[in-house]
């Protein structure tokens, strides 16, 4: 479980990105946290990841104050959370395979145990033909699939998506958030997706948390969201 | 062992930077090994004059046996002398037979007549070659002495010079290769910042990204010295004869393979130091890692 109490996250040029916001994020939920863009959502998932700092307030994570863990820790707490992002971070030099197996690889895992997990994972994405070919050789849609399959692929407790859908046409992002559920539903893993694309958000019927000028202005199960 | 072949994937991608990198160690580490070899050549050179009579006193044609012995034993007296050696007008004319045995015009009509009796005295101490001189020369039997005093000293001067020249020069160098091995591994850093940012999201320790830049500065290190030692090598192998014929009676050749292992492992432990460590102070500089 993720909570997030009292926090406030402030920019040293006066900004305020997050504004005492408190948020209580089970186990195995999908959640789409929509709002404006600048409203806060990225500031969010990057606390989670210990990428950003909290001006006040604590982050628990299982229970655990993750602002208390010390440096040389983090990389523990990484490896329970994927990423995925919208400009995709894929290495340009690797193959499909290569990219999915970077997890791996920072894991130590063995080459044959990489082997079988990579392609376990790229199949359950649908790219299992493209495991050899480089990411300019693929679509916009195989692209995000692939950085979908990193995240996963050293089976998380959470996984972030920062508008993974963003640059995509409405079916191929569609498919990406179907795929998203479908890793929720069969892994159990906790989904926190950011998003400002109400089509998605309205089809899929997940709780919604709104955020607006970092303060949290509407959290309903089922929810739906109307984009300015 | 995925680290080290991940490495060399990443040296073969841009082998320009690799190349200067490691061409810079290795000419450091070849002028080390040619400066070590003078020092060690120099010092080969300094004893073997140290340990030769390092006072030669030639006598007079009518100087008596008893009267050679009675200088002989005056010199013992002194306590200063490892050795005295008494060489006959005979024995003499042997040593000269015997060194210009190829030269036939130069042994021609020479008799032992020609050549003087002498004594070579080796000197414990090279600060006690003037009082034993002194005491060889006060004999009026004792027409010339001969001290290689100045020698050993100009050899002194030059092993010191050697040394510091040396000294100055690698360290120059080694800086040099140092700064050149930051530069570079920054530049690598740089490249890689989309790889590293990814790495480090999605769970990579510091020691794990940092890696391959560490074993990347050890195979600058390590390429230098064994290419500078096996140039080193294949140099001597080439001009032992020259050299030898050069330094005469010195013998240093054949030189002991064993002595170029030792040279390789020990330049190839400093090379890959100062590699780590170059490639650590650009990790430190340039990898920004939250």
């Amino acid at each position: 479980m993720i909570e997030f109490v009292s926090v406030t996250k402030k920019f040293p040029n006066g900004q305020i990105a997050l504004d005492d916001l408190n948020l209580k994020i089970a186990d195995g939920e999908f959640i789409f946290l929509v709002g404006p863009s600048g409203a806060g959502k990225t500031t969010l998932l990057r606390l989670i990841t210990r990428e950003t700092w909290p001006t006040a307030g604590q982050i628990l994570f299982n229970g655990e104050d993750i602002l208390k863990i010390p440096s040389s820790k983090i990389p523990l707490l990484r490896r329970k959370i994927g990423t995925v992002f919208q400009d995709f971070k894929l290495l340009l030099t690797r193959t499909i395979f290569e990219n999915v197996a970077v997890p791996l690889e920072v894991l130590s895992r063995p080459d044959q145990a990489i082997k079988e997990e990579v392609a376990a994972v790229l199949e359950k994405v649908d790219l299992t033909q493209k495991a050899d070919s480089f990411p300019v050789q693929i679509s916009g849609g195989e692209v995000q699939r692939t950085a979908i399959a990193r995240a996963i692929v050293s089976k998380p407790q959470i996984l972030l998506a920062d508008e993974p859908t963003g640059d995509l046409d409405p079916q191929t992002a569609l498919s990406i958030v179907k795929i998203l559920e479908k890793i929720n539903e069969e892994d159990k893993t906790t989904i926190i997706m950011a998003t400002h694309n109400s089509g998605i958000v309205n089809h899929f019927k997940k709780r919604v948390v709104f955020i607006k000028s970092g303060k949290i202005e509407g959290d309903e199960k089922e929810g739906k969201y109307e984009a300015d | 062992m995925r680290q080290i072949k991940k490495t060399l994937k990443l040296l073969r991608r841009s082998p320009y930077q690799a190349l200067a990198a490691g061409l810079a160690m290795t000419l450091t580490f070849f002028v080390t090994s040619i400066f070590a070899i003078l020092i060690i050549g120099g010092q080969i050179v300094l004893n073997y004059v140290e340990q030769r009579p390092q006072v030669i006193a030639f006598f007079k044609d009518d100087a008596t046996e008893t009267k050679i012995n009675e200088i002989i034993a005056k010199v013992k007296a002194t306590g200063l002398a490892k050795g005295v050696k008494y060489v006959t007008k005979e024995e003499a004319l042997a040593i000269y037979r015997e060194r210009n045995k190829n030269e036939p015009l130069l042994l021609e009509s020479v008799s032992a007549d020609f050549l003087p009796a002498s004594i070579d005295i080796s000197i414990n101490k090279a600060s006690d070659i003037n009082a034993v001189t002194q005491v060889v020369r006060e004999e009026p039997e004792v027409e010339r002495v001969i001290t290689p005093e100045n020698l050993v000293e100009q050899l002194v001067k030059w092993t010191k010079t050697i040394r510091l020249g040396g000294a100055i020069l690698v360290s120059a160098l080694l800086s040099i290769s140092f700064l050149i091995i930051i530069m570079v591994v920054g530049m690598r850093i740089a490249l890689r910042r989309d790889e590293i940012s990814i790495m480090n999201l999605v769970g990579a320790t510091k020691w794990y990204i940092a890696k391959p830049f560490l074993i990347e500065g050890a195979i600058y290190g390590i390429v230098g010295a064994s290419i500078s030692t096996f140039l080193v090598y294949a140099l001597l192998l080439t001009y032992s004869r020259p050299i030898q014929e050069f330094l005469g009676p010195i013998q240093v050749f054949p030189v002991n393979p064993l002595f170029f292992i030792y040279l390789w492992v020990g330049e190839a432990l400093i090379a890959s130091v100062v590699g780590i460590c170059g490639a650590a102070i650009a990790l430190y500089r340039y990898l920004k890692i939250k």
